[in-house]
């Protein structure tokens, strides 16, 4: 008897924890979203698009210091190498979160879902703190 | 009087008015664990008028009498601003000294005056802190005060009726002592304990 375990028919998901939003009073229409992820696949995955029912749009952007100034820059795909990490943190990438679609308190739950360049999406929760 | 005794007498005088403006000054030396500060080299800010929060002007003479902290950006940028006000709520936090808290007063200066207006700005500001100050003018009467500082700003990709762009702005926190002069400087990246240690230094010192 044969067994044939088909490569690729399981797809890992993205490994990914401590996804938080900094909250911000509901007259500011922005928020940014921090997560650390771990690509535990052999290959490089790369972020395409986020979507949430949450917010009009979610970007990822990265903030760079140089010379003195801040300034943000957008981040289209977001590129994981095998058996990495990615840190998204105050100063660096963060999710760009535009337009709340309720005001934000700290211990709210909110849901993004990412889409990879391989087709594939998966949920995440992310937790609004202060 | 023969010439040495005017001279003993100007000499005297010139001492005398040395030392009163040394007590009087803010610009004794201080050594920073991380910031600069510029002691003599302390110069006066031109006058300028800001808007704050509460509708009120903002000018030269409205920061004499404190120690203060200006900080530059906008609201509609997520990450960074809002990481640099909880470092200065936070700084607040780990200052003991009651004297020296009272002493301190903290700006935010948006230098995106099309999106913050001052209701915008109160909500904002005061959400890291009540006590904090935020304050806007349109860019032309923003330019006196930031190029003395040093302070530079930048609006990035912004199309006529774009409600959606960048703002490139300077990273430091400006220190402003109690004369209204351009005092000192903490460059970024900014941690609260350290400028709470800087801050009590120098509060105490002066």
């Amino acid at each position: 008897m044969l067994l044939l375990i088909l490569p690729g028919s399981a797809i890992a998901e993205l490994d990914i924890h401590d996804a938080w939003i900094k909250n911000l009073p509901p007259a500011v229409p922005v928020r940014a979203g921090y997560m650390t992820i771990h690509n535990t696949r052999a290959n490089a995955v790369s972020i395409i698009v986020i979507r949430s029912a949450a917010f009009t749009s979610v970007e990822i952007h990265r903030t760079i210091a140089e010379d003195g100034m801040m300034r943000m820059e957008p981040v289209p795909t977001l590129v994981i190498e095998p058996d990495s990490s990615v840190q998204l943190e105050p100063g660096g990438l963060h999710l760009m979160m535009m337009n709340p679609a309720e005001p934000t308190k700290p211990g709210d739950v909110l849901q993004i879902v990412i889409e990879l360049d391989d087709g594939s999406t998966q949920s995440l929760n992310m937790t609004v703190k202060k | 009087m023969n010439k040495s005794s005017i001279a003993i007498v100007a000499l005297l005088a010139l001492v005398g008015g040395a030392s009163i403006s040394w007590f009087l000054n803010s610009n004794k030396p201080v050594e920073l664990e991380d910031g600069l500060w510029f002691g003599e080299q302390a110069r006066a800010l031109p006058e300028f008028e800001l808007v704050n929060h509460n509708n009120q002007p903002l000018t030269r003479s409205s920061l004499i009498g404190k120690w203060n902290l200006i900080f530059f950006g906008y609201t509609h940028c997520p990450d960074i601003c809002p990481a640099s006000l909880q470092t200065m709520a936070e700084m607040f936090t780990a200052i003991e000294d009651p004297d020296v808290l009272e002493a301190i007063q903290v700006y935010f200066v948006s230098v995106d005056p099309e999106r913050d207006n001052p209701e915008i700005l109160a909500a904002y500001v005061t959400y890291f802190n009540p006590a904090f100050i935020g304050a806007t003018a349109p860019l032309k009467k923003l330019t006196p005060l930031t190029r003395s500082l040093g302070i530079a700003h930048d609006i990035r990709n912004k199309s006529e009726a774009s409600t959606n762009y960048d703002v490139d702005h300077s990273s430091a926190i400006v220190l402003i002592n109690p004369q209204a002069e351009f005092a000192g400087l903490f460059g970024a990246p900014h941690d609260a304990l350290t400028l709470a240690r800087d801050m009590t230094r120098i509060v105490e010192h002066n």
